[in-house]
């Protein structure tokens, strides 16, 4: 135990005795989030049942210089609630009130451990949903989507969690409790509650959203087609994009997604395709309509060997659940895997699942793909077994595979985040001066680096010094940007 | 050179390699300009000892029709940049009204405007998806990228929107991009702001999907549908139909709005945001002298007198909003900002970290910092 047993006091004085977990084998409960690999167990784990607790705490963490994460459900793909050696970890799982739906001006007001798909339970009754869609939805927490800007298959159309956020009350971590943000889109100063969403936990901790909710579209209609490639159903979705149409979602599987998700759900996908699309679209009837004819003509203009279109909400449930199952089914094909989040400019897409395809085959692995193909965010699943000595090699791949993605013009993550997982690959996307203007940035919230530490951003200590010569950024090598 | 209070001739720099060295060649203060169309808003600019000119950073340098995203020179008119976009059937979806008077990308930024259409696109903020900017140090960062769905890192785009020229100088900006909709029209509905606001309920709680929902003091409510032509009719007749009332505007009614936005010279004008159901309730209380109420956002702008500036900032916080000054008349005095935020302390430090010597923008954000 290196946390001194006067502090212990204090976290107790702070919430309730029984609030304060340090039992080593309840710990480690916390150890890790959804990126299973990376396992550090916490010396305390704090259950505040409020705001002015979850401040209480983080006073005690910054008066006696103790590193604390905040932790919500856990889903996070990135390790970004992965705990410190030697600090606290803040469950904010008891926070999970939905404080107020408010019909007429379109919001509600919850706390951060509410799960997302509550929020759109609670606005429901009201015609009203709240739009952004993590597959991990149904327990997911709304602070959690705070802190990654969560995004979703929906997110082409409607955007991600920074858009849907008005406001958020944040304990920074000196312990004092504030307003990001406002009852409306308008700003009086610099953005700050734009600046917190997104950023991992590592600014504060958000006590309480204000999320802005949508009336229900009147229509929705949801397709399944097949392609003889890849590049085929690439092709619908550049087509769809040039046609001046915004679907509400397109999404692309490959046949080892395919085979994964029907194994598991049997939603009434094709096994053997080589890719099927997923396009949704909403809105109001007729418009919906009459695009909806043009995304089928498009589909058929491109060799579609066969198109299931949802006749029913039951149907398109199935549809839906044949996607988001494919991560998990994963499992079902292969004994381990790691999921990986690169976003391309979409009009590389074929060209980077070639890439991934040879790496792939030069590794000796499978890689699944599933991604959201009117963005470009790619969800590669590099399949291994861990067993027969697999591990590195998958970890290689799966990072190089993020990379790829930066050397396409791309970015190392669409919305799982950076995390402990990715920060060492950030100078492979950003240079020494843009890193350092975040942690100046950093530094500004939290001068004595103890929220979230080690996450995002490169150290040293995480990443070991780089030293050697320069490198161009591959956007500087194509003359899209310039070094000074 | 509206606010050029500064002797020397202002810089004006015409690359990202320029702007760094102006910044870096140049002694003491230095006040951020672009187009001059909101040069007057929020803290009077104090005396600066450089002007830095971003008019002459201009031009796209990438545009990928295919993945509706370009890349810009903060000095670009957004003007300008939607005539080159307009021919792929593409737009900036931004409507504030000093857009067609001109101004820059990166002073719509810096001042985090927004038109009608913000009901349903957001500012610039929701549209901006990379950034490269100059630091008071010299310093060039960039955050974000060239595609619209990226978590790396701190999307510092956001605390340069709305900064006003405190925090650094944009250099280039990357802009998401929508469909130029097929058709747009507006539905004309004569009454009050109180009936507005129940038309606006009616308007929204359907399946309308109406991307601007304004009320001016000309005694009108505009709504405004956009989309494929072959839908538009339909959809309008039946937002008239739950509305009772309306005709399809001829001209175009949104010129008016923005000339309303604009404000006037012998008047002060303040942007106020609050909860939508309260800012008919708000504005009543106002002695206002013209008024464009977003009545789905709760973002309006209004005219009023400058010595009920102070009071009217008093009412806004009281109803939980958040107002700032966007002009004044000449020689009279009315306080820029309201009651300061509880987040005042970050925002001090992030400022004390990218400018220490408080080089950029001095007064804008007086008294706050």
């Amino acid at each position: 135990m290196t946390i001194d047993s006067r502090v212990v006091r204090a976290f107790e004085a702070a919430l309730a005795p029984e609030d304060v977990i340090s039992d080593p084998v309840r710990c480690r409960a916390y150890e890790c989030d959804g990126l299973t690999g990376y396992r550090v167990a916490p010396e305390l784990v704090l259950l505040p049942r409020d705001a002015e607790q979850v401040a209480a705490a983080v006073r005690v963490c910054h008066e006696h210089g103790v590193p604390f994460v905040a932790r919500g459900a856990g889903t996070g793909l990135s390790g970004g609630a992965v705990p410190v050696a030697d600090g606290v970890v803040i469950s904010l799982a008891r926070l999970k009130r939905v404080l107020e739906v408010d019909p007429v001006d379109r919001r509600a007001v919850v706390e951060p451990g509410v799960t997302n798909l509550e929020i759109t339970a609670a606005a429901a009754p009201h015609g009203l949903y709240y739009a952004p869609d993590p597959s991990s939805q149904q327990v997911c927490t709304i602070g959690g989507n705070v802190a990654e800007n969560s995004g979703g298959a929906h997110c082409l159309k409607y955007g991600f969690t920074t858009n849907h956020v008005l406001s958020c009350e944040v304990v920074l971590p000196d312990g004092s409790l504030v307003t990001l943000g406002s009852d409306t889109g308008e700003q009086a100063g610099p953005d700050l509650r734009g600046l917190f969403l997104g950023s991992e936990g590592t600014l504060g901790i958000t006590t309480k959203v204000t999320v802005r909710l949508l009336r229900t579209p009147e229509t929705v209609r949801t397709l399944l087609a097949d392609f003889p490639s890849v590049a085929a159903a690439g092709d619908v979705v550049s087509d769809i994009v040039a046609a001046g149409i915004v679907p509400a979602a397109v999404e692309m599987m490959d046949t080892l997604a395919i085979e994964a998700a029907e194994e598991a759900v049997h939603a009434g996908y094709t096994v053997g395709v080589p890719a099927a699309l997923v396009v949704e679209l909403d809105g109001p009837a007729e418009e919906c309509d009459e695009q909806f004819e043009q995304v089928k003509q498009i589909c058929d203009r491109h060799g579609c060997t066969r198109l299931h279109i949802a006749g029913s909400p039951e149907e398109r449930a199935a549809i839906w659940r044949g996607r988001k199952a494919a991560f998990a089914a994963v499992g079902r094909i292969s004994p381990d895997y790691f999921v990986q989040d690169g976003v391309v400019p979409r009009t590389r897409l074929a060209e980077v699942l070639d890439r991934i395809a040879a790496m792939g085959e030069a590794a000796g692995l499978r890689v699944a793909n599933v991604f959201h193909a009117g963005d470009g965010n790619l969800h590669p699943l590099v399949l291994y077994n861990a067993a027969a000595g697999e591990t590195e090699r998958a970890e290689k791949l799966s990072g190089e595979i993020a990379e790829l993605c930066v050397e396409l013009g791309g970015s190392l993550s669409g919305e799982h985040g950076i995390g402990a997982d990715k920060a060492c690959s950030m100078p492979k996307m950003f240079g020494v001066d843009d890193l350092e203007v975040m942690r100046r940035v950093r530094s500004a919230w939290d001068p004595r680096g103890l929220c979230n530490p080690g996450k995002v951003l490169p150290t040293p200590r995480l990443c070991g010094e780089r030293p050697g010569k320069y490198r161009p950024h591959p956007l500087e090598e194509a003359g899209v940007i310039e070094r000074l | 050179m509206s606010q050029g209070n500064a002797t020397a001739a202002p810089l004006r720099p015409t690359d990202l390699r320029s702007l760094r060295d102006a910044v870096l060649d140049t002694a003491g203060t230095v006040g951020i300009a672009g187009a001059g169309t909101a040069a007057g808003w929020a803290g009077r600019l104090a005396p600066v000892d450089a002007v830095l000119d971003t008019t002459g950073l201009a031009g796209v340098i990438t545009h990928n029709p295919a993945d509706m995203t370009v890349a810009v020179r903060a000095g670009t008119r957004l003007r300008d940049l939607q005539d080159e976009l307009a021919p792929h059937g593409q737009h900036v979806a931004f409507d504030a009204a000093r857009v067609t008077d001109g101004a820059t990308v990166g002073g719509l930024i810096a001042t985090a405007d927004a038109g009608p259409a913000a009901l349903v696109h957001g500012s610039l903020r929701d549209l901006v998806i990379g950034v490269t900017f100059v630091l008071a140090d010299g310093t060039v960062a960039r955050s974000g990228g060239h595609v619209i769905k990226n978590v790396a890192g701190y999307d510092l785009a956001k605390l340069l929107h709305g900064s006003y020229g405190t925090l650094g100088v944009l250099a280039e900006v990357v802009l998401r991009l929508h469909p130029r909709p097929e058709r747009t029209a507006t539905l004309v509905i004569p009454c009050s702001l109180e009936e507005a606001a129940a038309h606006t309920a009616t308007a929204l709680g359907g399946p309308h999907e109406p991307t601007a929902i304004e009320w001016t003091s000309d005694g009108v409510l505009l709504v405004r549908i956009e989309g494929t032509a072959g839908a538009l009719d339909a959809r309008l007749e039946r937002l008239r139909a739950a509305l009772g009332a309306g005709e399809v505007a001829d001209a175009d009614p949104w010129e008016r709005h923005a000339e309303l936005v604009r404000g006037e010279p012998d008047l002060a004008t303040l942007r106020i945001g609050v909860r939508p159901s309260r800012l008919p309730g708000v504005l009543a209380d106002l002695p206002t002298r013209t008024v464009t109420a977003g009545l789905g956002t709760g973002v309006a702008t209004v005219t009023l007198p400058p010595d009920a500036v102070a009071a009217a900032h008093a009412r806004v916080h009281a109803a939980g909003g958040v107002s700032v000054l966007r002009s004044r008349p000449e020689g009279a005095t009315a306080p820029a900002w309201g009651p300061p935020p509880s987040a005042l302390p970050v925002l001090r430090a992030v400022k004390a970290e990218l400018d220490p010597q408080g080089r950029f923008g001095p007064g804008r954000f007086d008294p706050w910092m």
